[in-house]
């Protein structure tokens, strides 16, 4: 008999233990689950401000002129010129295109100027007596040319020609070798010859 | 002295005749022969592909040279002559079988004035002179021809590479 109770002692203190045991593992799941996520959660986010920040253009230009090349829009087309991602995005009204930084072959930078009356404007001009509008075609102001080669999907060479404003082209240039884009000519180098 | 001045408008007007009849018949045969020779030298193919311009030894801004093969691009579609018009490095033309292919390479690059033009109207014109080569799927040469674009008065000098690409496009259309 004296043996039987321990026993029964035993018995009765490891279903307390068991039920200590249940008692602390359930809270420290629960601790564990908000734990981890809380560990995780600052990753998220930070996953998801790299996500925002590819999403976000680092360089914007507006008043670029897409002089040729665009496959969809129309030649000479005014428009905003982003670096969006790791692409160079132009967007016209409607149409846009987008050209990724790894297959852009080469890119380039120039500087030249443009007459400040153009189009029906400019021919109206031609029409004042004494050489009046050959003296408004004096009247010019400095941009820059920037020139993107690139391949498509099926790797056909393509090339494209914008015109922004002097001082424009080369951030873009920039950002777009940072991201990968070859570039023959460094924008170091080419400073220089842009005069 | 009336009788002398008939006999020698007598003598000289049918030699001034003949000498003018002689240089038309030689200038309808000149022109028959032209023809003939165009005619025998159209070839056929289903499909061309455009190389981007070589500039060579000529100092050529990459912006005229993306001009001139997007230009020829757009230019060599309209002519309607071809199924396709490939890009450079496209790899569906590979698998064509008469594929023709056009090579530019720069011999000279005279860059204007688009200001200087408009005010002298005589000056600051922009040229470019460029080799075109069109071979066949064998490398033989279809076409080697000289061509230039201007642009002189009025227009962007990138104008001039519009020029040419419509002289080459031309070109096409009497060789296909």
């Amino acid at each position: 008999m004296s043996i039987q109770n321990p026993i029964g002692n035993v018995s009765v203190a490891s279903n307390s233990l068991r039920a200590a045991r249940g008692r602390i593992w359930a809270p420290g799941l629960f601790l564990l689950t908000v734990g981890a996520a809380f560990m995780f959660l600052p990753a998220l986010a930070r996953g998801e401000a790299g996500d925002a920040s590819q999403a976000a253009p680092s360089v914007v230009q507006t008043d670029v002129k897409l002089v040729l090349g665009g496959e969809t829009i129309k030649r000479n087309s005014v428009g905003t010129l982003s670096v969006v991602g790791s692409s160079l995005k132009f967007v016209s009204g409607q149409s846009k295109m987008e050209v990724q930084a790894s297959s852009i072959l080469d890119i380039s930078t120039h500087e030249d100027s443009r007459q400040d009356i153009t189009g029906a404007a400019h021919f109206t001009a031609m029409a004042i007596p004494y050489g009046g509008g050959r003296a408004l075609a004096l009247f010019s102001h400095k941009v820059d040319v920037l020139t993107v080669e690139y391949k498509d999907a099926n790797s056909g060479y393509h090339g494209a020609i914008f015109v922004l404003a002097k001082g424009q082209a080369a951030p873009i240039k920039k950002q777009l070798v940072a991201m990968g884009a070859k570039a023959t000519v460094p924008l170091a180098e080419e400073a220089p010859t842009n005069k | 002295m009336k009788h002398h001045r008939r006999s020698s408008l007598s003598v000289i007007f049918p030699i001034a005749l003949t000498c003018a009849l002689l240089m038309i018949g030689s200038s309808l045969l000149a022109q028959t022969s032209s023809g003939d020779s165009k005619g025998a030298r159209k070839f056929s193919a289903s499909a061309i592909q455009i190389e981007p311009t070589d500039p060579g030894d000529t100092p050529m801004p990459p912006e005229f040279r993306m001009a001139i093969y997007e230009s020829l691009i757009a230019e060599i579609n309209k002519t309607g002559k071809f199924q396709h018009v490939y890009r450079s490095g496209d790899k569906d033309a590979v698998s064509v079988p008469d594929l023709v292919t056009l090579h530019t390479t720069a011999r000279s690059f005279k860059k204007g004035s688009q200001k200087q033009r408009e005010v002298t109207t005589v000056t600051g014109s922009t040229s470019l002179t460029l080799a075109v080569h069109i071979t066949d799927h064998s490398g033989q040469t279809l076409v080697d021809r000289e061509v230039s674009g201007k642009v002189r008065f009025l227009g962007e000098n990138l104008r001039a590479t519009y020029d040419f690409s419509k002289k080459v496009a031309a070109i096409v259309r009497d060789t296909f």
